[in-house]
């Protein structure tokens, strides 16, 4: 890189021009090229692209099964590939019925995965409206597993 | 045979293990992250198992929850295909714990060809060429003195724990020893928080090429004719191709001969690749990968052989059995990695909708590849898009069944690495064949009205 090139000032006056173009223009983006120097300006798509990071804003986009949700329900989900288990242990009273209220906190099942028994608590409180999955049955990463429906606030 | 197969991938390569399992009737588990909820390995597999969010670390590399989805689908084997979990010897040793065969080698074997030393000692041992060089770490300025007067110069000074070109110094003659000698050590303790250097014969024009390897249960191995990956960019490779252009047929089965002593002292089952670098009529070690390759199906092309349905074999107890023809190249072959890369801007990565995807046909013409026209290539993983094979009766032949193909070859919504392989196959030394691995670091990638065109520098 000539040294010259490195001492100029950005040539942010040029940008802000460019940026004004590209806004009247509505293109979706801008590149111009003078010698050494390429300026891109490009526009911000219109829906923001999933945030990095920002794992849980994925699934929903694509969750063709989410009417439910859509009536208030909450999903609690698996956060792990395991087997379902409603009950501590084998021939114990299960967690909890359709139709009990839990708090925020308390246990609803276990998921058992490589001999680790997950215990999955609820991360609301409310009302258990549906058991989704089938005791001793294998269940996978983010599916729901029950639908409680959150107390009024 | 095996029963069901879980396919710890995902890509290009989940489906053509996928396929390879339908073709033996052999049932398939595909697993999948929350960002591949619409990937074609999710689709085409007989069964799917979500094990986890987009970050590879808490999903393909996950591995209590792909061993979590084996279980529950009892999967009798778990093929690793390539990346990931795929040269991990944890990972095969937890399988082979669980009763859960892994399709590669045992654990101990990945081990020991995962490191880089142990590696050269090995084949070393099984009497395979390894680069002229000290014996280990080289203590002293005068030691590396020592290993000069006997190899003679140029040559490298390497950081042990090294990699990506941190802590290493070319030296040209005996009085330039000490600076360099000093200050790749310091650079390597730096990086590495490990000052230790060893010294290699520096080889200019060298190319890469590399022998699969084929073994089974009963100690039946094959190797195949060579392929040659001497286009990279950044130790990446980009083309491959078989068998390699003008390499004398003494060295051809030197290569061959000496894979075949390598594996045969490891007691290797299953396949792999065995790398070598090729300068000047001689040939040295540099790794051995213990698994399947990207490049895989140039070796299918001109042997006729399936090599993922012979590892399933192999993982089933069976035995190989590859006809005599195969060993010999039936014509030429050449893959092309088209990746989400943008050429035009530094190689930048590329994510987003595919709009529109079409890709090539015709005679001689394969491409594997996971897109579809509406698929969204999403940005945790790697760039790889499609690989196009093109196999024909020679290599002149199929450079232009390349061109060829790759013009037809349509991906729009973003920028690919498809203008930087025609203007790879336009360029005349190219053409010539038998290019060094440093040939696309030698030119500049220039746009010539829509088109890219390389131009080699002056020097």
């Amino acid at each position: 890189m000539p040294e010259t090139d490195e001492n100029r000032p950005l040539p942010l006056r040029e940008v802000e021009q460019l940026v004004e173009l590209l806004r009247e223009s509505g293109v979706g983006e801008i590149r111009v090229r003078r010698g050494e120097t390429e300026i891109s300006v490009s526009a911000r798509p219109e829906v923001p692209a999933t945030p990095a990071g920002n794992q849980a804003a994925v699934p929903e986009v694509s969750e063709p099964e989410a009417s439910p949700e859509m009536d208030g329900l909450h999903a609690v989900r698996s956060p792990v590939v395991g087997t379902f288990y409603r009950a501590p242990a084998p021939g114990e009273d299960t967690y909890v019925e359709v139709g009990d209220t839990v708090s925020a906190g308390q246990t609803l099942c276990i998921v058992e995965a490589m001999k680790l028994m997950n215990e999955i608590v609820a991360d609301v409180s409310g009302e258990v409206v549906e058991v989704l999955a089938e005791n001793a049955g294998g269940v996978e990463y983010d599916q729901p597993l029950f639908y409680l429906r959150p107390d009024e606030q | 045979m095996i029963g069901k197969v879980l396919v710890a991938n995902r890509g290009e390569i989940a489906l053509r293990i996928i396929r390879a399992c339908r073709e033996l009737g052999v049932r398939s588990v595909a697993v999948y992250s929350t960002a591949d909820r619409d990937s074609l390995h999710h689709e085409l597999a007989d069964e799917s198992v979500c094990i986890g969010p987009p970050p590879a670390a808490s999903s393909y590399l996950n591995v209590p929850a792909i061993i979590s989805a084996a279980e529950l689908t009892g999967a009798d084997a778990i093929h690793p295909g390539y990346g990931f979990l795929a040269e991990n010897a944890r990972f095969a040793e937890i399988c082979e714990r669980v009763g859960l065969r892994f399709v590669g080698p045992a654990s101990d074997t990945i081990a020991r060809m995962g490191d880089k030393a142990e590696a050269r000692e090995a084949a070393a041992e099984a009497g395979v060429p390894v680069t002229p060089g000290s014996d280990g770490p080289c203590e002293s300025v005068d030691e590396v003195k020592r290993v000069g007067a006997e190899i003679g110069y140029p040559l490298v000074v390497k950081a042990s724990a090294g990699g990506g070109g941190k802590g290493m110094r070319v030296v040209e003659t005996e009085a330039k020893v000490e600076a360099a000698y000093l200050g790749a050590s310091r650079e390597a303790g730096a990086n590495f928080g490990d000052g230790s250097v060893y010294v290699e014969k520096y080889l200019e024009r060298l190319r890469h090429v590399e022998i699969q390897v084929l073994a089974d249960s009963y100690g039946e191995t094959v190797t195949f004719p060579e392929r040659d990956c001497s286009v990279q960019r950044r130790y990446q490779k980009l083309i491959e191709e078989s068998p390699a252009p003008d390499l004398p047929e003494d060295a051809r089965e030197g290569l061959m001969a000496a894979s075949e002593d390598l594996i045969g002292s490891l007691g290797y089952e299953g396949a792999g690749t065995v790398e070598f670098v090729y300068a000047d009529g001689e040939f040295y070690f540099i790794e051995m990968n213990t698994r399947l390759q990207v490049e895989h199906p140039v070796t299918e092309m001109i042997s006729g052989v399936d090599i993922v349905a012979e590892q399933l074999k192999v993982v089933s107890g069976e035995r190989l059995e590859i006809p005599e023809e195969a060993l010999y190249p039936d014509g030429h072959a050449i893959e092309f990695r088209i990746n989400a890369e943008d050429p035009g801007r530094n190689f930048l990565p590329q994510a987003g909708l595919v709009e529109v995807y079409n890709p090539p046909g015709g005679p001689g013409v394969r491409v594997d590849s996971h897109l579809y026209a509406g698929y969204r290539v999403p940005p945790h993983y790697d760039s790889l898009l499609a690989k196009l094979i093109v196999h024909a009766r020679d290599r002149e032949a199929s450079i232009r069944r390349g061109l060829r193909a790759l013009d037809e070859f349509a991906i729009s919504g973003m920028e690919t690495t498809l203008p930087l392989h025609l203007a790879v196959l336009e360029d005349e030394e190219f053409r010539r064949g038998g290019v060094a691995t440093r040939f696309l670091a030698d030119r500049e990638l220039e746009s010539e009205g829509g088109l890219l065109r390389l131009v080699q520098h002056l020097s």
